[in-house]
């Protein structure tokens, strides 16, 4: 999985959030597969799903911890990320290639399966964010950072759509990039781009509100 | 409505705490599992059986 790119910094709004790299706990093995190595995995694993296990190695830790930070208790992110494997097991046969990395692919299910246990309310949709990078989104939009600030602003992030609050979720506390969120959420990099811009302008919007 | 929590700096599990979780064996038992009860010829399997043996004799 392609890591932040440069021209993927180009300033929205928020100047001082450019991600420089992505956090360790988010990205995905060093050791990374070359598209014709993974896609001759995939095909293996189509025709017997006991080679799927290289696959499940290389992404478990990135789709739990994906799965980690919008739920509340550990236990229940184990729980969601076996079942996205076992879903990504029984969809493998539907799997075609088509120049999208396969993670994307297992964030999409991973995205849905979430869903599915908040609206069975198995587990509570949680955010969760770096105080520095809340301080950071702050010091962006008012002179000084206080305590008020920053309530204001988990605010302002509970009024968001959650399709908005998904494109922040991932671009500025997960620091993903474009191209990145764009295929777990099933839209072009620019597309992406445009959506997260109207998000930040709505959060700003609600921040400033809230005054 | 989903409700939502936001939690500010959450401890992640590291990635060998992480990994003692993976199994591999477990996702592919529980495929192969529901594999066998979602495939609908299981139910004619063993009314069949006694069928073609009536026949055969």
């Amino acid at each position: 999985m392609a890591l932040s790119r440069k021209e993927d910094c180009k300033p929205l709004m928020l100047n001082s959030l450019k991600p420089k790299t992505m956090p360790l706990q988010l990205s995905l093995p060093q050791q990374s597969f070359l598209p014709e190595e993974e896609k001759l995995l995939i095909e293996r694993a189509q025709k017997d799903p006991r080679f799927f296990a290289p696959l499940y190695e290389r992404y478990h830790d990135a789709i739990f911890r994906y799965v980690y930070r919008r739920v509340d208790e550990e236990e229940q992110a184990y729980d969601i990320t076996s079942s996205v494997f076992v879903k990504a097991l029984q969809a493998l046969h539907k799997y075609e290639y088509r120049g999208l990395p396969f993670s994307a692919w297992l964030f999409r299910i991973a995205k849905s399966e979430l869903y599915q246990s908040f609206r069975d309310q198995k587990a509570q949709r949680t955010v969760s964010i770096d105080k520095v990078v809340l301080k950071q989104v702050i010091e962006e939009w008012t002179e000084d950072y206080t305590e008020q600030d920053k309530a204001r602003l988990l605010v302002a992030l509970k009024e968001l759509k959650d399709q908005q609050l998904q494109l922040i979720e991932m671009r500025f506390f997960e620091k993903r990039s474009f191209k990145e969120i764009g295929e777990i959420c099933g839209l072009s990099e620019n597309n992406a781009k445009v959506k997260t811009f109207r998000a930040v302008l709505k959060l700003k919007q609600f921040f400033h509100q809230k005054e | 409505m989903i409700m939502l929590k936001i939690i500010l700096d959450r401890k992640e599990p590291g990635i060998e705490e992480v990994r003692q979780h993976q199994n591999f064996d477990e996702i592919l038992a529980a495929f192969t599992y529901q594999q066998k009860v979602n495939n609908p010829w299981r139910y004619w399997y063993y009314p069949l059986l006694p069928v073609c043996l009536l026949l055969l004799a």
